[in-house]
């Protein structure tokens, strides 16, 4: 069944959907992550924006919580490696935020 | 500012993304911002990574959308799998729905359908019903 609306307006004018990533830069990305990564399917940059913005929403809102639990209103660094320790999922980036987490709150 | 080499997300994008999670009157450090952006970047290497070895193993040459759901999974993101699961699907139907009407249309120009240059097609927004959620909604 057809979506009728702004969502058929874009599929008909071929423009570029909002995106909020750039697709050639995350593909650029993906190429250097390692050297077995050859080709890549046109929506593989796509879903990478989508599931980008998720974890960037999702950090952010944990990192925004530990601000506010030191009575802050600017979200630092130190902030995000706190949100980054605190959660196991992010364990893969403990090393680049560890320079982050010795300093005095 | 050069970001990285244009080896890291750009920063302005990251800051937006950011922007939209937080309240209104709070404030972002420019170092937040770096880290976030830093953050970002080694998420798609990193997941990245282990669906280029699913693909190894299985001796195939291209990675897919499917192939990144089930990395994200592999390593203990199943929310984010989930939702990508549900957009990769809808994406799928748009995009057969736009290769169908440019089909029907009887004197529509040929667009570019090189799959591995994927910037300029004519990708659907999704965005209506994927607005920003609390943390409490998100992984529905």
């Amino acid at each position: 069944m057809r979506q009728a609306g702004s969502y058929s307006g874009i599929l008909m004018s071929g423009k570029t959907g909002p995106h909020l990533l750039p697709l050639a830069r995350i593909k650029k990305i993906m190429k250097k992550s390692g050297d077995g990564v050859k080709m890549i399917s046109g929506e593989s940059p796509i879903v990478f924006s989508k599931a980008c913005e998720m974890f960037i929403g999702e950090l952010t809102q944990r990192s925004w919580m530990v601000t506010m639990q030191g009575k802050r209103r600017t979200l630092n660094k130190e902030d995000v490696a706190s949100a980054v320790m605190a959660t196991d999922l992010f364990d893969f980036l403990l090393n680049l935020v560890s320079e982050d987490t010795f300093k005095s709150s | 500012m050069v970001d990285e080499q244009n080896r890291t997300l750009p920063i302005a994008n990251v800051g937006r993304i950011m922007k939209q999670i937080l309240p209104p009157s709070a404030k972002l450090s420019l170092e937040a911002k770096q880290r976030m952006q830093e953050c970002a970047t080694e998420f798609i290497s990193f997941v990245t990574s282990e669906a280029s070895d699913k693909c190894h193993r299985e001796n195939r040459k291209m990675m897919t959308g499917d192939d990144i759901c089930r990395a994200l999974s592999a390593l203990g993101l199943d929310n984010y799998a989930g939702a990508i699961v549900r957009y990769l699907h809808k994406y799928r139907e748009a995009e057969r729905e736009r290769v169908i009407a440019s089909q029907n249309k009887a004197t529509s120009s040929s667009r570019d359908e090189d799959i591995e240059e994927s910037d300029q097609s004519g990708q659907p927004s999704l965005q209506a019903d994927e607005t920003p959620t609390p943390l409490m909604n998100i992984f529905i």
